[in-house]
């Protein structure tokens, strides 16, 4: 493999691995609070973060 | 129930927005001086653009698992006179755990890429390279871990015990580069000592490495949403298992009471 080809896979992959599990977090996150019926999570302190049910 | 189903951002606050669209704006620039500005190396040519993903990757990695211990051994510390057990502390420990794992994964994998062209081969078991892949199969084991059903407290003070023995590691990859002769070049950022590379590639470097940080931050806060999440899930889960429990004792006529 050539020196740009192995770049190009590097940074393809690096890119492919985050987006993916970027995107796993975000839907995982919105199946459950559409299971739970909750809206969006009203604090970004991690202390009151202790329930996501609070409404902005 | 409370509250109803007002957006599909369910873990979203405006400050993660901020912090997700800065993730997304940083990102382009962090291309644009990785793979076109900066120059390519004399000796290394174009192979040298990975260095702006493989050294933020683990650097991002040390810090999730710095997080990941700090907050096992508040966990350790404070869960018996917290009300909630401070099991937000374990929560945090988690998320950043996993977050760790990905950019451990991606250092390696960069790592190996670069190495096929640079050394010719895609892996030596050389220091630097066998104690990143023990560290990634560590925390690997340490996710594992979370995941046995246990009561929450008692996975918990097992997980951080463990998140604080793999975190031994982190120094020994970090210096085997200088306490053992490997295939693998020095670090070419360390605090208090001179950077081995300078101009362009230099500031594309420190670039990157804020760039990915910022990533991991908004990660680190997305995921550590989601585990509350699973867990309210969880309790309502079984609240509701318990409650159709109640309700079959009563329909049965036992009159025994619930054994839950």
């Amino acid at each position: 493999m050539s020196e740009v080809a192995t770049v190009a896979t590097g940074w393809g992959l690096t890119f492919v691995a985050v987006a993916t599990y970027s995107l796993w977090v975000v839907r995982r996150g919105r199946t459950i609070g559409r299971e739970l019926g909750i809206g969006d999570v009203g604090s970004t302190d991690f202390q009151r973060d202790a329930d996501p049910r609070t409404d902005p | 129930m409370p509250g109803g189903t007002n957006s599909t951002e369910m873990t979203a606050t405006p400050a993660t927005r901020v912090l997700g669209i800065s993730a997304v704006a940083a990102t382009a620039p962090m291309i644009l001086l990785g793979l076109a500005i900066s120059p390519a190396d004399v000796v290394q040519g174009e192979a040298v653009r990975m260095l702006y993903l493989h050294v933020p990757s683990i650097w991002v990695a040390y810090g999730s698992f710095v997080l990941t211990s700090f907050s096992s051994l508040l966990f350790l510390a404070r869960s018996k006179r917290r009300p909630d057990g401070g099991r937000h502390y374990d929560r945090l420990a988690g998320s950043a755990a996993e977050i760790g794992v990905l950019f451990t994964a991606i250092t390696l994998i960069t790592g190996m890429l670069w190495g096929k062209v640079t050394w010719g081969t895609y892996w030596q078991w050389d220091a630097r390279l066998t104690t990143t892949v023990l560290l990634f199969v560590t925390y690997l084991g340490y996710l594992a871990l979370r995941r046995l059903p246990a009561d929450p407290m008692v996975r918990g003070r097992r997980a951080a015990v463990m998140a604080l023995i793999s975190f031994i590691n982190v120094p020994i990859v970090h210096y085997s580069v200088d306490w053992w002769r490997t295939l693998h070049q020095k670090a070419s950022l360390s605090v208090g000592r001179r950077p081995e590379i300078t101009g362009e590639m230099y500031w594309t470097l420190l670039y990157s490495v804020l760039t990915v940080t910022i990533i991991a931050a908004w990660l680190t806060v997305h995921r550590y949403r989601v585990i509350r999440l699973e867990e309210l899930r969880d309790e309502e889960n079984l609240e509701m298992l318990i409650s159709s429990r109640r309700n079959e004792k009563t329909a049965d006529g036992t009159g025994h009471g619930d054994t839950t």
